[in-house]
């Protein structure tokens, strides 16, 4: 599984995506897919960055 | 002057300045039938589900089934089944679960089952857990005091048949997995109903998520646990516990059944009548932690408008508030504006998702219009949706 991040129109980071998915993640702690996310993290992941 | 009567509950009234020496004994008599009266209309108003919101487990019934619509799944670690049903697992593709799974008649009273089937015959080794079951939010268990003096002792009932006999069990934990009582509980014959009730003194120690949006505690069935998650029956224990030692493991058969449904948590010390909920009402408790909105032909998910070329903000309302700001996701949705179809490539937050809504925007590969009306649909099939995502 590949996480991409998204930004909002200001260019900040505002949610997740996986690659290959039609998906998004909210940044917020109580949602068990950014639990996932932030575990992927932990463990040496890196998401690929926002598309431009 | 004679005694009267009440009018509704015939009481006795003792006559004034007369029952000189039987007035007490009139009394009493009529105490013993207010309280008699007090009793049998709570048990009635129990046994007719008019107690309220008495079952803590949301699709206890098996009714809901959002997500697979009654077709059978082979869940990862984490994955929902049906409605607000959890499956925690450290083994791939060992079972499926399929609401009405092999087509038995459910239980008097009941439509629907969860039915698990055992996909080989695994032998657990012992850091291996399969469980199905619930994580219960702290504001529905809150209530409960667990983790204090006082705390309610609560009764888990259910009904359950499987192709196999013996001692089976399960769990319940608190959210961090630090406090354990695993219970068991005997199926005495194959691939009959049996319903089975369990009661548990509330835990007076270890830590309890009180009222918030965070598990208040899990209830888990277990399907095959190694020595390391199994421990004494029916008590505490510190640590994480699925299941008591020697519990039945269904994985360990291929083809093995375990159906359960009918699943009530309540405050108190007796397993009581099944609290059914209208189906709406069960619809709407589901979908506070997951939201699928499909059907049909071009359903339409939200409408908006173009933001750039390739993006349209689009405004979705949920039907509930969610637990909290969901996760969302598309499957088969294209953007419509005017007569032209675009078909979705992603979705983002970015334009703002709250517990009520999403202004999601949706990327497609077309060239829209700037400022057009745009609206979100399923493109041309039955099975796209759109989805929202609050699970515990």
């Amino acid at each position: 599984m590949q996480y991409q991040i998204q930004n909002d129109v200001n260019g900040n980071p505002c949610a997740i995506a996986i690659v290959g998915k039609i998906i998004s993640i909210p940044m917020n702690e109580g949602n068990t897919d950014y639990q996932a996310y932030l575990k992927w993290l932990a463990e040496g992941n890196t998401p690929l960055p926002a598309d431009e | 002057m004679a005694d009267s009567t009440t009018t509704n509950l015939l009481l006795t009234k003792p006559e004034v300045g007369a029952s000189t020496d039987t007035w007490g004994t009139k009394i009493n008599a009529d105490l013993d039938l207010v309280d008699a009266k007090f009793t049998a209309d709570l048990l009635s108003a129990s046994a007719n589900g008019v107690t309220g919101f008495k079952n803590r487990i949301i699709n206890g019934a098996m009714v809901i089934d959002q997500r697979n619509a009654g077709a059978s799944v082979t869940p990862a670690n984490g994955d929902y089944t049906l409605d607000r049903i959890k499956v925690a697992t450290t083994q791939a593709s060992k079972f499926t679960v399929q609401q009405n799974a092999g087509a038995v008649t459910p239980p008097s009273g009941f439509k629907n089952y969860l039915g698990v089937t055992s996909s080989s015959a695994y032998s657990v080794v012992s850091s291996d857990y399969f469980l199905i079951g619930q994580a219960l939010e702290g504001f529905n268990t809150s209530d409960l005091g667990f983790g204090a003096a006082g705390a309610s002792t609560i009764t888990l009932s259910f009904w359950v048949r499987s192709s196999l006999t013996g001692t089976f069990g399960g769990a319940i934990n608190n959210s961090a997995y630090s406090r354990s009582y695993p219970f068991s509980y005997t199926v005495s014959t194959a691939n009959t109903w049996e319903q089975k009730s369990v009661t548990i003194a509330g835990d007076t120690t270890g830590t309890w998520i009180g009222a918030t949006n965070g598990v208040g505690l899990y209830a888990w069935f277990n399907l095959g646990t190694g020595s390391t998650g199994s421990t004494t029956a029916n008590a505490w224990a510190a640590g994480s516990y699925y299941a008591p030692t020697g519990a039945v493991s269904v994985v360990g058969t291929s083809g093995a059944t375990f159906y359960i449904t009918g699943v009530q948590l309540e405050k108190g010390s007796t397993a009581t009548s099944f609290d059914y909920r209208p189906y709406g009402t069960e619809l709407m408790l589901c979908q506070r932690y997951y939201f699928r909105n499909t059907g049909s032909l071009y359903a339409m998910h939200g409408v908006g408008t173009v933001f750039s070329t390739t993006q349209a903000d689009v405004y979705t309302k949920f039907p509930v508030s969610m637990r909290i700001i969901p996760t969302v996701s598309l499957s088969s949705t294209q953007i419509q504006v005017g007569a032209t179809l675009y078909a979705a490539t992603s979705v983002s937050g970015a334009a703002g998702v709250t517990t009520d809504g999403a202004f999601s925007r949706v990327g497609t590969a077309g060239t829209m219009i700037i400022g057009y009306a745009a609206i979100l649909t399923n493109a041309n099939n039955t099975s796209g949706y759109l989805d929202a995502t609050a699970e515990l």
